[in-house]
């Protein structure tokens, strides 16, 4: 018999050492994605039968407009909020990069990071009041400048936009953290040789810190794209996919379908389609923008 | 002396706990909790009272009633969840008999003695509420379940109109709304509340009477068709109606918010709301003077019809059920049933307290008595009701939005309700 090496030893141990995880992981999302995609392949009524429909629920899912209309929804909201959130975010980053004093950088820093620790409900019932059309507090603001009192949440056109500023509010603290950290890990040295060799600020930031930036940018690019993919809480709390369907995002569509028309088979394809498009999506995100960069 | 240690004072310790537990009617028993759901957060007196009330009840049962209010928002997915997973379900709860316990079946039903009891205590036209397939599940809980017209008696006197001689058909109605309002929205006074925000459900529900009065219905009447109901050309005027209200009338407005907020701020002159409206305005907006109509008619007379009928439904398989249900019979009798709804300024349910002191003093008094006495609007129980309901109401909120014009959009949405039924 083979007498077991420190080796072994090892790497039963590291096994032990990540098994919580994988347990966790493994129950928590695992399982649910798995039982997620059974159940789309069945007419599953909680309490009831369930019937095995093969394609069925795909077909009726995938065929339905307001299924769509919710996708554009959710891809308009995307669109406004992910670039907006990442460039402001380096824009803040950089200039809290510039604060020589540790104590301002720290104290402006935690103001931006304020608001991404507030409850998602919290912030959509504070933006809520903000965007109030005839009590809110923009409108009252923008009276000053002559404008008219606007919409906002309660306009077809202004409802989007209206919630991915408070999106951006949100998260930008968090991916200003993300990349403050990124230029603090960037040696001052690279700056100094490129200084030395007449480099622009500009020709600084576009060859050196963008490319040094790149993991970072990778990252808040897919967690952005995750987060406002899967938007639920803010939309739920401010207009409950409002006015007429204008704000309703697949997340809501797929709450809905499961816990207001009891569809659980319907809302699990939706499930399978969110959890397809942001794994195919995270994949040539990873493909295109992933560049190693060495100095 | 020996020193006293902790082992010496555990054995009577020991000995003292056992007595407290073991003696009847000691003060360290504690009484069973009943656990009670509702997502009427609107009310929270009426639901305070289960616990109240069930502190005599505790006396000869051992149980207490615990009232847990989960936010309306979602309030099934809650539900759903822990009626599913059994555990940490309530013992009994607010609810509707068609979708608890005909789409599932998470409800007990009713015992035969207490159903019998309950269907002879309440009014003809509340008897199916709380019935699925002719079987007695739950106990109605409001009886002016159905929409009245609320109207600001200030802004009817400022605007050159008798509160006491509310307009009693649409086009008297319409004119009154015209009158009434002096702003868009964003200042001044509209008419009439429109609810245009939230769940397509409860844009439904809005809608309805306007809808019945109309004519037109959602269903036909086995609930087995949309198309030709909630296409008709009945169903279409009346939301060409509506829409007017907004786009060409301008006696609603889409910047309000919530219509009970508008009302109770002075900023809309009418709104169309349940018997609960006038205990939360006492409460929320006492500075309102109000009176209470009858819903103006046109074709035909809205009546009293809702779409969600509320009822206290016993969950299947509560540990308790038993105990629930003794509880409901408990409370289950004319005193109990108005001393609740009084301390809400809700209507009662009990046939016995409709000329009650109490009723006749409220300002909804005579109006109740004559939506009774119209005919019973459609009523729409079906299992998938929620479904149905949002389809419609996505008619009627694109409607209101501009956008497309009713008939295309209903068309539209009875396509849409037959493939929901027929699935």
């Amino acid at each position: 018999m083979r007498r077991r090496t420190h080796l072994d030893r090892q790497r039963r141990a590291g096994l032990l050492f990540v098994l919580p995880a994988l347990a966790y992981f493994g129950f928590v999302f695992l399982v649910p994605l798995v039982e997620s995609v059974i159940a789309s392949f069945y007419r599953t009524v909680p309490g009831g039968a369930s019937r095995f429909v093969g394609l069925r629920l795909y077909e009726k899912v995938l065929t339905d407009s307001t299924f769509w209309q919710s996708v554009r929804n959710t891809l308009t909201l995307l669109a406004w909020s992910a670039p907006a959130t990442i460039v402001l975010a380096l824009i803040v980053a950089l200039g809290l990069h510039r604060l020589t004093s540790v104590r301002w950088r720290s104290v402006w820093g935690a103001m931006y990071f304020l608001p991404f620790s507030v409850s998602l409900v919290a912030a959509a019932l504070i933006w809520q009041w903000i965007y109030d059309p005839v009590y809110g507090l923009l409108n009252y603001l923008l009276g000053f400048a002559g404008i008219p009192p606007q919409k906002w949440l309660q306009s077809l056109d202004q409802v989007l936009p209206a919630l991915a500023v408070t999106n951006i509010w949100v998260r930008l603290g968090f991916d200003t953290m993300v990349f403050l950290a990124g230029l603090q890990s960037i040696p001052a040295e690279y700056y100094e040789a490129a200084e030395i060799d007449g480099a622009s600020r500009w020709q600084c930031l576009r060859r050196l810190t963008l490319p040094l930036l790149n993991p970072q940018i990778l990252m808040l690019s897919i967690l952005e794209l995750i987060f406002n993919f899967k938007i639920f809480d803010q939309v739920y709390a401010t207009t409950q996919g409002g006015p007429a369907g204008a704000s309703q995002t697949v997340i809501m569509l797929l709450y809905d379908t499961a816990f207001k028309y009891f569809r659980l088979g319907d809302a699990s394809v939706m499930a399978v389609f969110v959890f397809a498009t942001l794994l195919a999506v995270t994949l040539v995100q990873w493909r295109v923008l992933r560049r190693p960069v060495e100095y | 002396m020996r020193r006293l240690t902790w082992s010496h004072l555990a054995l009577p310790a020991l000995v003292l706990i056992m007595a407290l537990t073991l003696v009847p009617g000691a003060p360290l028993a504690q009484p069973k909790k009943l656990v009670y759901w509702t997502h009427w957060e609107q009310n929270p007196d009426f639901n305070k009272w289960y616990a109240e009330r069930s502190r005599e009840f505790a006396k000869k049962s051992g149980y207490e009633v615990e009232v847990v209010t989960i936010p309306y928002q979602g309030y099934e997915a809650k539900y759903l969840a822990a009626l599913i997973g059994k555990s940490g379900a309530p013992d009994f709860f607010n609810g509707i008999a068609h979708q608890w316990c005909g789409q599932y079946d998470f409800c007990d039903p009713m015992p035969a003695d207490l159903a019998r009891l309950w269907d002879e205590s309440i009014p003809r036209y509340m008897v199916p509420i709380g019935k699925w397939k002719g079987v007695r599940y739950g106990t109605p809980i409001e009886h002016g379940n159905f929409q009245q017209m609320y109207l600001n008696a200030d802004l009817f006197k400022k605007a050159g109109l008798n509160p006491d001689r509310p307009p009693k058909t649409l086009d008297e109605w319409l004119s009154a709304m015209k009158k009434l309002t002096t702003g868009d929205g964003t200042s001044g006074v509209v008419g009439f509340a429109l609810r245009h925000k939230g769940h397509p459900v409860g844009i439904t529900d809005k809608f309805l009477p306007f809808a019945h009065a109309f004519g037109a219905r959602m269903l036909s009447p086995d609930l087995e068709k949309a198309t030709g109901y909630a296409n008709s050309p009945e169903m279409a005027a009346a939301l060409q109606f509506v829409v007017d209200l907004v786009q060409k009338d301008k006696v609603a407005s889409l910047a309000l918010g919530g219509p009970e907020d508008a009302f109770g701020q002075k900023r809309a002159a009418v709104i169309f709301r349940e018997s609960w409206f006038f205990g939360w305005l006492k409460k929320n907006a006492p500075d309102v003077s109000f009176k209470v109509a009858a819903l103006p008619c046109g074709k035909a007379c809205p009546g009293a019809g809702a779409l969600f009928p509320w009822t206290n439904l016993v969950g299947k398989n509560s540990p308790n059920k038993q105990a629930a249900w003794e509880f409901i019979r408990f409370i289950s009798n004319a005193k109990d049933d108005l001393a609740q709804h009084e301390s809400a300024g809700i209507l009662p349910v009990w046939t016995a307290n409709l000329e009650s002191a109490y009723v006749k003093a409220r300002p909804d008094y005579a109006s109740t008595q004559e939506m009774l006495k119209q005919p019973v609007p459609p009523t729409y129980f079906h299992p998938k009701s929620n479904e149905l309901a949002t389809a419609f109401g996505e008619a009627v909120v694109n409607a209101l939005y501009g956008k497309g014009q009713p008939k295309p959009l209903l068309d539209e949405a009875a396509a849409k309700m037959d493939k929901i039924l027929k699935d």
